[in-house]
């Protein structure tokens, strides 16, 4: 980078002329329109359900914070966080050592919150006859030595295999615990949610494909792991192989009493409790 | 060939011609079809008495008094439904553990399926996720989630080596025998006095925000948005486009070497594909410039701004090309400068012009997503204030379309939202384009007359 | 009294010099002023040339060249990463090569029918559809292609592949067969010229229409076992170019004026004949920057491939099996910038930059051809 020290001034001092108004309007560190209350969210699209329905929760007794949450990836919350873009950021993986350097770089300390626990299901169509597959015959699926469900005791029909994109952590939570050194081959679809993942394998008999327990419904399949189903039970106890927390990470501890502090500690509350138990995920509290 | 083969095969021409037109045209009915019938559905639907429930404690949209009337007609008529639940659930008490533990599970899903038709159980807390305190708010989802009521939906894998067959079986069989049996019937007979669908005009969902991700509501926070990046992007564009389109129309001459630069550039702009514009600005406006902290408005309307410029230029030249020689030689012969001459005289005749032009560009970055994911568009906001356009990021329809229908977590429930926003989507581009188009036939005509 | 008068105008005379030079000046700086905003307008392409560069040259240093255009493993997120983008580049090509061949022969007939065949008020009708069609924005046609055409392509492919494939070969072989058989017959003495095509028809239509029907039937048996693939976003990205290819044509094939047509009709040729021998010819060039901006219009677009290519980073087997997912440069610009952390320079940020210059330089390079192409017609027109 240091190879391109004075890249071009001359079009710099144009880029300054022509965008001066501009920058004149918006002063830098943004003071204008800047209202106290707000808490901006980025991150997963797994967590993206948890802290939408948050946000709308807390908006409610709290009319005068605005709340705005982006989903856009495990790995862009932490780049948030770490540029100060965001108050917190939503991962469903713990942050990489990278990052972690990177944030304490910026004089950004990442404190995690655990919100829920998640398991991650291996769906296929319902129409589907399979019931349980193994950790390796999944694996060998993914990496596409496995590619007719006739190969696993199915029926003869093609497999198609859907992933979500390699920029969300649930993507790197299924490739550390299923793929571990195993490469995921190139003719498997890709998609932007666990929505997406759904909608694709409900409308697809012969996919399979993988979702945060708060995303199974009636529409597609769960398989069982090496013979365990996955669900809250399971995924609490251990016992399912596939399940990961999801965070919350802000710069530093919030300060006691402030909208980010209550944000973030919601999930300890018999409401995000609930919360969460009724968008399908396991959460880390016993409420009775 | 002889005459009739060559006259022939010129019919034929003919028709393959015609059949082109027909096929663009059958295409664009194709397309609009769906989005215009099932996104209407999202403003004119049968409306259930949840509807008018939640319209009225959400929104304070309705009277009170026909409200509670129709809560009270619909309890009464809902009322056999419980008490039957709550006599089948005393029985179950006094029953051995044999039928208590083979009717647990149904009773468990068959009182979920009841919450999703009718909203929560009498004697139940409320619950805290707002799509669970209501009931179906539209008929159509009513008589589906009535039907998974009704029936059992499993599938049949007895062949292993075949994909199974779906099953349909009445639920009432898991109750047979017991006094839980007539619900069903009930149920199904009595679905209407129940839920009271009406004919509903709900031209509020574009005025409404939304609730609890989109379940509920309207779109105005990604209405809003939209407009605001709209006119923040005309607004940086149009002036910028106008002064350039004046200087290489009157103060340049045509084939200079300045000018075959200027033109090169401004041509090579307009064919920049929009996701690398959304890079751009994630790069220049935000990481260098630091118009804001992170997305907002402001970035995400400059650079729209900066991908609608050279369709601006382009049309203010023509505007102003098309201004007969005339006018300007009949200014400048009476003494007035050249700038007063563009100002007073050109320009004013250029306008309507200049105006369609900006039309059709509002319509080009109203609808444009892929410059916007980067430096502007969030999946959930509320609507912003003036000031606040400056610093923070907003929900926008194209952005939010993508978000519902391939990001959300319950994709298939809220289809109608996604038709209704897509459906609007259109609307707004197509009437900007289309009064643009009347606009020019002004022009046009003025020009003939 | 004369001097006087002299003087006095004499004095206007350095008056008006003076407001003269200053309103000279003023004018020389307006235009200064102007040039500056027309130039700075101008120079935003050179400004996202310089950002997307300087953020992508750092992945080419980390990574070097051969990997990125050679290699087909792109898995960004592993430990160790590797960055082939070969496929998407494929991906990215496939269908752009699907999106020409389904709007380049339909733009460019609706185009001759739009300025050749369609009466005056007609072509005021079809017009604002073709307007239409290109305002309607991109993430509409995507939504449509995911949410209505991608369950339809999945459900009903064959069928539908089957009803295309008869709408188009059908009419073109009836056209062909009557084409040859005439040619072929016109050798025939006069008195069983007519009878001899007849036959001659018939003797083709039968193999020729059995080899339709049979690929038909193979299109008909065909199983898509995804509705979110190449063949779904070519189409759609076909209908999406339709617009620019058919206006640019139209107007290429309008400014070839009159006299060759008229020329070309005096002399006796039919219609078809003078716009395929004469007409098109004329406006090759025009049509051929038509083509070039249905390219660009394909390459450039997002929304509808992220949405319903399938994202598979993989070239399909056969290569243009368009039955299969693919991934395109812009789909995954948009899909993995949510990884980018640019706080730690990695490679997998840079890469996406990679990509973006990547799509700058090849829309620059069709543009100059298109420009080139335009330029030098508008010469030939003049002389």
């Amino acid at each position: 980078m240091s190879t391109q020290k004075k890249p071009l001034p001359l079009i710099r001092k144009v880029a300054g002329g022509l965008f001066a108004a501009v920058a004149l309007c918006a002063p830098s560190n943004g003071a204008w329109g800047q209202t106290e209350d707000k808490v901006r969210i980025d991150g997963s699209t797994t967590v993206g359900p948890i802290t939408k329905a948050f946000a709308e929760y807390y908006m409610r007794q709290h009319p005068d914070v605005n709340i705005t949450v982006s989903e856009s990836g495990s790995g862009n919350g932490a780049k948030s966080l770490v540029n100060g873009t965001c108050d917190a950021a939503a991962m469903s993986r713990f942050m990489k050592p990278q990052e972690f350097s990177a944030a304490v770089d910026k004089g950004v300390m990442p404190v995690a919150h655990v919100v829920a626990i998640d398991g991650i299901a291996i769906v296929v169509h319902p129409s589907n006859p399979m019931a349980n597959l193994t950790v390796s015959q999944v694996r060998d699926i993914y990496a596409g030595k496995i590619t007719n469900w006739s190969q696993v005791g199915g029926p003869d029909k093609k497999i198609v295999a859907i992933s979500r994109d390699s920029n969300s952590g649930t993507f790197e939570c299924f490739n550390n615990l299923v793929m571990q050194k195993e490469k995921i081959a190139g003719s498997t679809e890709y998609v932007g949610s666990n929505g997406a993942a759904r909608q694709r394998v409900q409308s697809t008999p012969g996919a399979v494909g993988y979702v945060g327990l708060g995303f199974l419904d009636r529409t597609v399949k769960a398989l069982s792991v090496d013979n365990v189903h996955p669900d809250p039970d399971s995924v609490t106890s251990g016992r399912y192989p596939v399940a990961r927390p999801l965070y919350l990470f802000t710069d530093g501890y919030p300060e006691l009493g402030s909208h980010l502090h209550a944000f973030v500690t919601l999930h300890l509350s018999r409401k995000g409790q609930e919360i969460i138990e009724s968008l399908g995920f396991v959460p880390v509290t016993h409420y009775k | 060939m002889d005459l009739t083969s060559r006259k022939l095969v010129d019919r034929s021409f003919t028709g393959l011609g015609w059949f082109s037109i027909l096929l663009m045209a059958a295409a664009l009915v194709i397309l609009l079809a769906p989005i215009v019938v099932r996104g209407l559905g999202a403003f004119v639907f049968k409306g259930t008495v949840e509807h008018r429930k939640l319209q009225f404690e959400v929104f304070g949209h309705g009277r009170a008094g026909a409200v509670d009337a129709e809560t009270a007609e619909v309890t009464e008529a809902r009322q056999p439904v419980y008490d039957m639940l709550a006599a089948f659930e005393a029985e179950l008490e006094s029953a051995d553990f044999a039928s208590r533990r083979k009717h647990a599970g149904p009773l468990r899903e068959l009182k979920d399926h009841l919450r999703r038709l009718l909203g929560p159980l009498p004697a139940e807390d409320a619950p805290v996720l707002m799509r669970e305190q209501y009931g179906q708010t539209r008929w159509d989802r009513a008589q589906m989630a009535l039907n998974h009521l009704l029936l059992i939906e499993t599938y049949d894998y007895s062949d292993p080596t075949q994909m199974g067959r779906k099953i349909l079986t009445p639920r009432v069989e898991d109750f047979k025998g017991t006094s839980l049996e007539p619900l069903f019937a009930y149920v199904e007979d009595n679905a209407s006095a129940m839920l009271k669908p009406r004919w509903t005009l709900y031209w509020r969902f574009l005025f409404d925000s939304s609730h609890d991700a989109h379940f509920f509501g309207g779109i105005w926070p990604e209405l809003l948005g939209t407009i605001y990046l709209t006119l923040g992007a005309i607004l940086f564009a149009v002036p910028l486009g106008v002064i350039s389109a004046i200087y290489l129309v009157e103060y340049t001459e045509e084939g200079s070497r300045l000018v075959g630069l200027l033109r090169t550039c401004i041509n090579t702009l307009a064919g920049v594909p929009s996701i690398v514009y959304g890079l751009f600005g994630l790069a220049f406006f935000i990481n260098s410039l630091h118009v804001s902290q992170s997305k907002s408005v402001l970035a995400g309307a400059l650079t729209l701004g900066i991908l609608v410029l050279p369709f601006v230029i382009r049309s203010a030249e023509e505007a102003i090309r098309a201004v007969p020689q005339t006018y300007k030689e009949a200014a400048l012969s009476l003494g007035v400068g050249k700038w007063r001459a563009i100002t007073t005289v050109i320009l004013p005749a250029a306008l309507p012009g200049i105006l369609t032009g900006t039309v059709i560009s509002m319509g080009r970055a109203a609808g444009e997503t892929a410059p916007i994911i980067f430096t502007a568009a969030v999946s959930v906001g509320q609507p912003l204030s003036f000031l606040q356009t400056f610093s923070e990021p907003t929900p926008a329809l194209p952005w939010n379309i993508y978000n519902l229908c391939s990001e959300h977590e319950a994709v298939d429930e809220i289809r109608h939202v996604q038709y209704g926003m897509v459906f609007t989507l259109v609307m707004l581009v197509l009437l900007l384009n289309s009064g643009a188009i009347l606009l020019r036939a002004r022009i046009t005509k003025r020009m003939r007359g | 009294m004369a001097d006087t008068r002299f003087i006095i105008q004499r004095n206007s005379l350095i008056i008006s010099a003076r407001a003269n030079r200053l309103r000279r000046l003023a004018a020389l700086g307006g235009r200064g002023i102007l040039l500056l905003i027309t130039s700075s307008s101008a120079l935003v392409i050179l400004f996202i040339f310089y950002f997307i560069i300087k953020d992508a040259l750092p992945f080419f240093q980390l990574r070097g060249l051969k990997e990125f255009f050679t290699s087909t493993a792109w898995y960004p997120s592993s430990s160790p990463a590797s960055f082939g983008a070969t496929s998407i580049f494929v991906g990215s090509g496939l269908v752009t090569l699907g999106a020409i061949l389904v709007s380049v022969p339909l733009g460019v007939t609706a185009a001759v029918c739009l300025s050749d065949m369609l009466p005056f008020s007609l072509r005021q009708l079809v017009k604002p559809v073709i307007e239409m069609l290109a305002a309607i924005p991109s993430v509409a046609f995507g939504f449509f292609a995911l949410v209505v055409f991608a369950p339809q392509l999945q459900e009903r492919g064959g069928t539908i592949l089957s009803v295309a494939w008869w709408m188009i070969t059908a009419p073109v072989a009836f056209l062909m067969l009557w084409i040859v058989s005439s040619v072929l017959s016109s050798r025939l003495p006069e008195r069983i010229r007519s009878m001899g095509r007849l036959g001659l028809a018939a003797a083709l239509a039968a193999p020729t229409f059995w080899g339709i029907w049979f690929v038909g039937r193979s299109f008909h048996a065909l199983e898509i076992s995804s509705g979110a693939n190449a063949l779904n976003v070519s189409i759609i990205l076909g209908i999406m170019a339709l617009p620019t290819i058919v206006s640019v044509s139209e107007d290429a094939l309008q400014s070839v004026g009159g006299e060759l047509r008229e020329g070309a009709y005096a002399l006796g040729a039919t219609r078809t004949e003078t716009m395929l021998r004469i007409v098109i010819p004329a406006a090759k060039s025009g049509i051929c920057a038509a083509i070039i901006l249905g390219i660009m219009r394909a390459i450039g677009e997002t929304m509808v491939v992220w949405m319903a290519s399938g994202n598979a980073a993989q070239i399909p087997r056969p290569w243009f099996n368009v039955l299969e997912p693919v991934r395109t440069l812009t789909a995954t610009i948009a899909g993995e910038t949510g990884e980018a952390d640019h706080v730690t320079g990695s490679a997998r940020y840079h890469v996406l930059f990679a990509m973006a210059l990547c799509l700058l330089v090849i829309s620059y390079a069709f543009n100059y051809v298109s420009d080139r192409i335009v330029r030098r017609t508008s010469r030939i027109g003049r002389a």
